[in-house]
């Protein structure tokens, strides 16, 4: 029904469906496309492994009065917007990859932390008191509640974050072009008013983002199986 | 009449105080368990802590077990051992469990921490489970379990840590007849299972609690004075209302509950 409403609806500037199904394969067969999106994933993927440690030190080590402000300063940090502070990251940084991989971190982490101390805020006290009458010391009792028993919840918080990572990939990836990656692409595609491209790689990146999504949420259940069950 | 002993105490209440901002929620908590010692078995001791809601059982049980701190007065246990988390099996009135581990993996936890069973925590996880009716759901994550198997878990994971002192807090609540009694039977087999297994069960179901135990202490407020305190204790060995199957017939166990439900 929306096919067809779109195939109605536009006109000379929006293109129409077929129009970019033609784009969508003919960018599927470019190597262009394959380049810029490993590109991208590799820089999610780097983005995403290097805000995990941030979030995972700032968070566990929250329990010490000195890292949980710190930890709430992050959390602060999701108001601060990426656009403004591009200068400064230049100078920060080396290179375009270190800018657009800092850049990433820097928006990706305020996120994560505010995640991940809402599920350690929410911990039932009741998880320390059984750690503790069997015996457990403090490290112990932190390990097996915070870590073991707060993984599941940790990477649905992950899965949650790839989206916003991938979302914001395209605007990183556009504020500095050196090295290409999907946002660069879908620039110089609507720079050019080459619209049947931008949507076609608008569908990519909606592909990739959803195939990703389904990955993580399967490796959830394998990971974790209880996370699935019923409680009776 | 049965022949038994009272040996050494081997917990101790001293002047146990505890208040909330200013507000006195426990007085002068003072009372003794001793060891119990019957010819030809293994004689635990089994008491029961009652009174009524909001007396301040729920903050007795947690000092008790070691989770709070008294704020004056201490928790000794054997050799006038000052009580630290750990010391005391609890077994919580939600049978609380890791609901990330199967249960096996919980009960090897619980087992690794017990020096006496090193190299040995596997087979004793096999009898327990056997025992205790659980062999079919050692694979099984707590969610996939019912009421009744939830609380045996938490009692094995208690018995295989290694603990003298269990405490249950309310493990009669929500129980229907058939559960009940098999409820009952557990902790009755628990408490034979060595002389110094020591189960305090902190509940409001007088008459089941009554029924097992050989000892009452009654938590109760004195006219005139701020917070509970131990009003009565009841020595049911002596009035041979203990150890026995049917002692809820027993004219004088309907006495004792009247006499009990007067203090509170």
């Amino acid at each position: 029904m929306t096919l067809t409403l779109w195939h109605t609806a536009a006109d000379g500037l929006i293109p129409k469906p077929v129009k970019v199904a033609e784009a969508f394969f003919g960018l599927l067969h470019t190597r262009l496309l394959m380049d810029n999106i490993l590109v991208s994933l590799v820089l999610t993927l780097k983005a995403m492994f290097y805000s995990i440690i941030i979030t995972l030190f700032f968070s566990y080590f929250s329990v010490m009065p000195f890292f949980k402000s710190i930890a709430m300063f992050i959390i602060k940090c999701r108001y601060l917007t990426l656009t403004g502070l591009i200068f400064i990251f230049t100078l920060l940084t080396q290179d375009g990859s270190q800018l657009k991989l800092s850049l990433l971190v820097f928006g990706i982490v305020p996120f994560f932390v505010t995640s991940f101390l809402s599920v350690i805020v929410h911990i039932n006290k009741q998880e320390y008191e059984l750690c503790k009458t069997l015996g457990y010391n403090s490290w112990e009792a932190l390990y097996e509640v915070i870590i073991v028993g707060k993984a599941d919840q940790v990477f649905e918080i992950l899965r949650q974050n790839f989206a916003i990572a991938w979302l914001m990939i395209t605007l990183v990836e556009g504020l500095s072009m050196s090295e290409g990656g999907v946002g660069t692409l879908l620039i110089k595609y609507n720079k050019y008013n080459d619209l049947a491209n931008v949507l076609a790689l608008q569908l990519v990146i909606f592909m990739i983002g959803v195939g990703f999504d389904y990955l993580l949420g399967s490796l959830k259940k394998w990971l974790f199986p209880y996370t699935q069950l019923q409680i009776q | 009449m049965t022949t038994f002993t009272k040996e050494e105490v081997v917990l101790q209440a001293r002047n146990v105080n505890l208040s909330y901002e200013g507000k006195q929620i426990l007085r002068d908590i003072n009372f003794e368990i001793k060891n119990i010692t019957r010819p030809g078995m293994h004689q635990g001791q089994v008491i029961s802590l009652i009174g009524k809601s909001g007396i301040g059982k729920t903050q007795l049980f947690k000092l008790l077990s070691g989770l709070q701190s008294p704020t004056s007065g201490e928790i000794l246990i054997h050799k006038n051992r000052k009580v630290e988390p750990g010391d005391m099996g609890v077994i919580f009135q939600n049978y609380y469990l890791f609901e990330w581990r199967s249960v096996y993996k919980s009960l090897l936890l619980a087992a690794k921490k017990n020096p006496l069973l090193k190299g040995k925590e596997k087979d004793a996880i096999k009898q327990h489970a056997a025992d205790f009716n659980l062999s079919d759901h050692l694979q099984k994550y707590p969610q996939q379990l019912s009421g009744g198997q939830r609380q045996r878990v938490s009692i094995i994971q208690q018995l295989l840590k290694g603990s003298d002192f269990l405490l249950l807090d309310e493990p009669f609540s929500g129980l229907d007849v058939l559960v009940l009694d098999k409820v009952v039977d557990l902790l009755l087999k628990v408490s034979v299972s060595d002389d110094l297994k020591t189960l305090i069960i902190v509940s409001h179901d007088i008459a089941t609690s009554v029924a097992i135990s050989d000892t009452v202490f009654i938590l109760g407020e004195e006219k005139g004075k701020p917070g509970s305190t131990i009003v009565k204790e009841i020595d049911l060995i002596e009035r041979e209302l203990a150890w026995e199957r049917d002692i809820k017939s027993k004219k004088e166990f309907g006495e004792t509950i009247g006499e009990i439900k007067g203090c509170l």
